[in-house]
């Protein structure tokens, strides 16, 4: 679009308005959002036992893009930080301790909880990645940062958080080992792309992919998922990548909207690129 | 702002095609759609009164989950819309319908913004007329999908808006006569947010409620788009607030120049709440 070079381009004087209403935005989310989505959980948690044996097949996305797969040295443990290189597991054997398994996901879970699982490993991939761009751009390596990228992907990176802990809250009331790894099929292609990034852009770009891959997935199973709960959980959290999306292309001067390759916006998100 | 009428044609006409190719999936699976109503064509009277319980209550937490609509006298018409919506028609039907009854007032409500000059003419923001007439655009093949999923089940269309708001939103676009044009973008805005904001919880909680597998893959295709609109209705809103219209623009460097707080305002939650989510059967066809 055009710019009125009349106006002037920074931002002025009322940065504190703003910083008002994000901290307003933060409180509720912290009074509101929260309480309901560990309510959600805890009900995922109870109709969860029951409802999983009913389904079981049917998981499409998570069977063709990580059923199975053998993870190799591909596993990354989120908690190890930000540094790309330097892949690893970890070896514990409390069932609520690390994923140790080279199997993933392990095959000991099933319907739900197989879900439950890869999902929480996409979030950790995405964590992970937000938390690499955070130390490449305190390292000075994609030159300056816009204060609002900040912003962004210190906050994208806490909801990522939150909604891997929910995915675990569920495994763990159900005597599974919590998932601190990152998902194994995308981790060699985040780890070869995240070497390319250089600039803020860029890494809004590989952010950008993460995001959309994240939001189809969820999409995707919602129509697969067998209990209500599990659903419900899946359905809350989709919307919250998609705007993720969405200000994401803001960022990068792109409508802000999910599109085709060329641009074009979409009124229906498509799934071609779930997990 | 200036608009080029062919790049728009070709714009809508490769949009429709892309539409096109996205609802295929959902269309090779009307048929099994239609046989799982059939299979399930005697609705359970216990299962219809606790839908309609749940839509009474449903009301009360719509209406007193949007301010503006609520302030604007929505909850005068809680009594009169309590009622309990055609008891002939299948849950997922009702849903469609109710899901349509919104896509229709979001349509007449950025059709009726389009006209206000300071949306719809070349003086207004040109992020905010684009993103009025695509997204206008998005929500009238919204609503063709709702329909179209209804009708496979053997519904109606329902071709009018959501009986609940029309009041309001009428009410709450008459207000903004004589406003200036900062004062009419932020109301228009402040509008829109709030029927994004409805439409995209209730579509959430829809995708738990239907029953066919179809029908929560539509609802699920559709409630993520939603909630852009509200991520950037809420950071538009956010700018104009501050005083700063000139960064809701997609210029080059625009994003070097946006306040730290910008990058957040539009997804305030890590989890998309429903305390807002319209009634399932609100829209039925009556």
């Amino acid at each position: 679009m055009r710019k009125n070079k009349s106006e002037k381009p920074g931002f002025v004087g009322t940065e504190s308005e703003l910083v008002a209403m994000t901290n307003e935005l933060d409180e509720l989310h912290y009074d509101v959002g929260m309480p309901a989505m560990w309510e959600g959980v805890s009900n995922m948690i109870d109709n969860l036992e029951s409802a999983r044996t009913s389904r079981s097949t049917s998981r499409r996305s998570f069977l063709l893009g990580a059923g199975g797969a053998v993870a190799g040295g591909a596993l990354l443990s989120v908690g190890l930080g930000p540094v790309l290189a330097g892949a690893t597991t970890t070896q514990k054997t409390s069932p609520h301790a690390a994923l140790t398994s080279s199997v993933f996901p392990p095959a000991g879970l099933k319907g739900d909880l197989a879900v439950a699982a890869v999902a929480a490993s996409l979030e950790n991939l995405a964590v992970y990645a937000y938390k690499a761009g955070l130390s490449a751009a305190t390292a000075g390596k994609l030159g300056t940062v816009p204060p609002a990228v900040a912003t962004f992907v210190t906050t994208a990176l806490s909801q990522h958080t939150q909604h891997a802990a929910a995915w675990n809250a569920v495994l763990a009331a159900h005597g599974k080992a919590k998932v601190t790894v990152v998902n194994p099929t995308l981790a060699p292609t985040v780890n070869s792309d995240f070497a390319k990034v250089t600039t803020v852009a860029e890494l809004a770009k590989l952010a950008l992919t993460l995001e959309t891959i994240a939001a189809e997935t969820y999409q995707a199973e919602t129509s697969m998922l067998s209990s209500a709960a599990a659903i419900g959980l899946s359905s809350s959290i989709q919307p919250v990548e998609m705007q993720h999306i969405a200000i994401l292309y803001y960022v990068l001067g792109e409508y802000p909207g999910t599109q085709s390759a060329s641009g074009t916006p979409l009124a229906f998100s498509p799934t071609n690129q779930a997990a | 702002m200036n608009v080029d009428p062919r790049a728009l044609t070709e714009l809508l006409e490769e949009s429709q095609d892309l539409q096109a190719d996205a609802l295929r999936p959902t269309r090779a699976t009307l048929d099994e759609l239609v046989e799982a109503h059939h299979e399930s064509e005697s609705p359970d009277p216990r299962e219809n009164v606790a839908f309609h319980e749940g839509h009474r209550q449903g009301v009360w937490s719509s209406l007193a989950g949007a301010p503006l609509l609520a302030a604007a006298g929505g909850l005068t018409l809680v009594g009169a819309l309590a009622s309990a919506a055609s008891a002939t028609s299948s849950q997922d039907i009702q849903i469609l319908q109710t899901a349509a009854s919104i896509e229709n007032l979001a349509v007449a409500t950025y059709k009726t913004a389009l006209t206000l000059p300071y949306i719809g003419s070349s003086s207004a923001n040109a992020v905010v007329n684009k993103f009025a007439r695509v997204t206008m655009n998005q929500h009238a093949q919204h609503a063709d999908a709702f329909n179209a999923a209804a009708r496979a089940l053997g519904g109606k269309s329902q071709t009018k808006p959501d009986p609940a708001f029309v009041p309001v939103v009428n009410k709450a676009v008459a207000s903004l006569s004589g406003a200036t044009a900062a004062q009419g973008t932020l109301g228009v805005v402040g509008l829109a947010l709030e029927l994004e904001n409805i439409a995209a919880e209730t579509y959430v909680k829809d995708t738990v409620l239907v029953k066919s597998s179809s029908n929560k893959g539509l609802f699920a295709s559709i409630m993520g788009v939603e909630a852009q609109h509200v991520a950037v209705l809420l950071a538009v809103q956010a700018l104009l607030k501050a005083g700063a219209p000139q960064l809701i623009s997609l210029a080059p460097g625009t994003a070097a120049s946006l306040p730290a707080a910008a990058g957040s305002v539009g997804f305030p939650n890590a989890f998309y709440k429903t305390n807002s989510a319209a009634p399932a059967s609100q829209g039925a066809v009556k």
